[in-house]
């Protein structure tokens, strides 16, 4: 860090060493989460970085070996609650696995509807956290204002900005009305008008160019070797989306572009973000054309809702009422595992149902955990600056690595 | 009716005036606080929010900076167990002092013979070099050298500040201080150059007085001149050493309430100091104006230079000190030597 400097008894003679130093970046970092960065320094230079994982560690995995599977939605979304529509997605298609219930197609076309307004969020929110990192302020606020925007859709929606517990088994919670229809499409056009913008101020900016061309490099062996996961992996060169390897919800049948960038810096994931953007609302445009007439939740449950309760919620207000089913369902014998295309990346649930209220085990791999080792590798070497904007470009949440 | 011309002749006494109450300390004060309004202000209507608004709605929420002021200077200091508190006080004392002096030495306007109300100072601040008087706080015939050798001190003292607060953050801003301040030093003092050449004086007001601003006789220095004070200033896209995503806050990391205020405001004292350097030698300064209107003229054109520097938060980010470096050394260096030579071809041939 320091120079060190040697005068030798016959005068001034004076001979710099590289000193090497540790610098304790955080718990309270001024960026997101709380997650201690070990960096040990050769100058500008890091040889070595320890990510000290844990300081947000709500033990989701634990307790929802106590809760019913009800109470498990609001829990699995406590860790990503900026991403919560898919924290939930992927938990209850693995439980849906495990009943054996048919989905109705509306609502398989909803879930993706939420699931991709949810990812714009998200992926505003990383972009505006990567702004301040980078000391871009007005980025930062951007990602922040535009957010709030699809946020206002999700309220609409499901109820509730973030943790919006909007998929049950079975379906969805409540249903598209044509307000929420028009809300959608102008969404659409402001932030096409807002990405222009973004573009001029942002991503061109020869500042910001400057600080992640070249930066924190990840060749496609290396992003497959460290198993770099979601935008990260697709920035270095390789194709994999779950959302068209191994399609879910209503993705077979939406026609969508999955962008991939060669280059693999951190421009190229800032790239990749805000394609997927736009490919997000290209395929928000589709859902809102094609979504089909029916119900949202299987008549399996739907059935069983009280036919009073049912014509003052479900024919009023078209809401879902939850049956007495829920209340303590007991699913068969037997495991399920599912994966969602979250915004950060793959999302993966395994789901043990040894047939009581209570799951025996479920265990989540989230795309953020998964982040720590890709992230513990690509700054060795890069300079000190670089730490936060390889941070950032990364998008790693660290409550959902702690989970 | 003497006592009062006696009161009247001591209150406006430049050494006084100038340093005390305008532009100095009292002046600089408030236009600080209004570029921190400012700054927040216009970074807000770019990224669609408000901006401070609460604590005084009709104003726009201008008095926010007083209360936050208030409340720095009146919050507890902390100092630390393992440093020095000798040192660790007298650094940003220091600091906020030496980016003060050179608003001493700049020419604010010149001083009629008579007709004005500083006129009756015309003989004691009487610049033979533009056979006027100056209205500044302590005339020098060389004083561009006397401001940068002053500005220059400043770095040393924030590398001071560094030392003595023992700690690691600060230690790695200040090394990034060390290395920025010898790259921009060159190029103020080499556009600087170059104008002292073109203009033939060392006498800021002598270029000023000559009616031709810099920035057409010497349109590169001017530029080199202004990236130089963004640098010297840390304002982005050169907030580098206070990166606070990086190194908090830098050399003020440990540093709280009215020490902070000290050693977080000298740069905006640099900034405005350097502002009206540039105002004075690259904008015309207080032309065609003189006397008091004359130096209100050149404040108003050193806060349009002021609020321009730090409105360049809302469009930029901050580059890497390596990046930095190379762009001062590597594009800017070679600019340096080109407004040199356009000074030395430009002086012969022009400004005589």
């Amino acid at each position: 860090m320091t120079s060190q400097l040697e005068f030798s008894a016959s005068g001034l003679e004076v001979e710099i060493i590289p000193v090497e130093g540790e610098l304790n970046v955080g718990p309270q970092h001024p960026g997101s989460g709380h997650m201690r960065i070990y960096v040990k320094l050769d100058g500008d230079i890091i040889v070595d970085a320890k990510i000290d994982p844990g300081y947000v560690h709500r033990g989701v995995e634990k307790l929802s070996e106590y809760r019913t599977y009800m109470k498990i939605i609001p829990l699995v979304e406590r860790p990503a609650i900026l991403d919560s529509i898919h924290m939930n997605l992927g938990y209850i298609m693995a439980v849906e696995k495990i009943l054996g219930v048919d989905v109705p197609e509306r609502a398989q076309y909803l879930r993706t509807l939420a699931a991709e307004v949810n990812r714009i969020a998200s992926h505003l929110y990383g972009l505006g956290i990567w702004a301040i990192f980078l000391g871009h302020s007005t980025g930062y606020m951007w990602g922040f204002g535009d957010r709030e925007v699809w946020l206002e859709i999700l309220q609409a929606l499901t109820g509730a900005r973030v943790t919006n517990s909007y998929i049950i088994p079975g379906g969805v919670r409540r249903d598209l009305t044509p307000a929420i229809k028009e809300m959608v499409e102008k969404a659409i056009a402001y932030q096409r008008r807002k990405l222009q913008d973004w573009y001029k101020i942002f991503v061109n900016n020869p500042n910001i160019r400057a600080r992640l061309e070249n930066v924190g490099v990840m060749s496609r062996e290396n992003a497959i070797k460290w198993g770099a996961v979601g935008p990260n992996l697709r920035a270095s060169g390789v194709y994999y989306d779950v959302r068209k390897i191994e399609p879910y919800a209503a993705y077979d049948k939406v026609d969508f572009e999955i962008p991939v960038y060669k280059e693999g810096d951190a421009y190229a994931r800032l790239l990749v973000r805000f394609a997927e953007i736009e490919q997000s609302m290209r395929i928000l445009e589709q859902v809102i054309k094609n979504i089909p007439e029916g119900n949202i939740l299987s008549d399996r449950f739907f059935k069983q809702i009280p036919p009073t309760r049912l014509k003052k919620w479900w024919e009023g207000q078209r809401r879902i009422v939850f049956p007495g089913y829920y209340a303590s369902f007991r699913p068969p014998k037997g495991e399920a595992i599912s994966r969602v295309e979250a915004g950060r990346g793959e999302l993966v649930y395994y789901v043990i149902s040894d047939g009581s209220a209570n799951p025996y085990r479920l265990r989540m791999i989230t795309p953020s955990y998964r982040t720590i080792y890709v992230f513990e590798q690509i700054v060795k070497g890069s300079r000190y600056a670089d730490l936060p904007a390889i941070y950032g470009s990364l998008d790693y949440f660290p409550p959902e690595a702690d989970r | 009716m003497s006592a009062l011309y006696a009161l009247r002749y001591y209150f406006f006494y430049p050494s006084f005036f100038v340093v005390i109450i305008f532009p100095g300390l009292i002046f600089t004060t408030i236009v600080l606080l209004l570029t921190i309004w400012f700054e927040r202000k216009a970074a807000a209507l770019v990224q669609m929010r408000y901006g401070p608004l609460y604590v005084s709605k009709r104003v726009g929420g201008a008095l926010q900076l007083v209360a936050d002021a208030i409340r720095l200077v009146f919050s507890e200091i902390i100092i630390p167990v393992e440093v020095n508190p000798t040192l660790f006080v007298l650094a940003p004392a220091l600091v906020f002092t030496f980016t003060f002096v050179p608003m001493i030495l700049i020419p604010y306007s010149a001083i009629p013979q008579s007709g004005s109300i500083l006129s009756p100072y015309f003989h004691i601040f009487y610049d033979p070099n533009i056979h006027k008087g100056l209205f500044i706080g302590y005339f020098v015939p060389y004083n561009i050298i006397l401001i940068m050798g002053l500005s220059a001190i400043t770095p040393v003292f924030i590398l001071l500040q560094a030392w003595a607060t023992n700690n690691r953050f600060a230690i790695v801003g200040a090394v990034r201080e060390s290395l920025l301040a010898v790259s921009y030093d060159v190029l103020i003092v080499m556009s600087l150059a170059a104008v002292a050449i073109e203009y033939h004086t060392l006498d800021i007001a002598k270029i000023t007085e000559t009616g031709i601003p810099g920035i057409i006789a010497n349109p590169l220095a001017a530029l080199v001149f202004f990236i130089g004070m963004l640098m010297a200033t840390g304002r982005f896209p050169f907030e580098i050493v206070e990166a606070e995503s990086e190194v908090v806050v830098g050399p003020s990391t440990e540093y709280s309430g009215l020490l902070f205020v000290l050693a977080m405001g000298g740069s905006y004292v640099t900034t405005f100091a350097l502002s009206f350097v540039f105002s004075d030698v690259f904008l015309g300064g207080w032309l065609p104006l003189n006397g008091l209107p004359g130096a209100l003229w050149n404040s108003i054109k050193a806060i349009i230079v002021l609020w321009f520097t730090v409105f360049l938060r809302a469009v930029y980010g901050r580059y890497r000190i390596d990046q930095a470096l190379r762009g001062s050394w590597k594009y800017l260096l070679p600019v340096a030597f080109a407004s040199l030579v356009l000074g030395l071809v430009v002086g012969q041939l022009w400004i005589r």
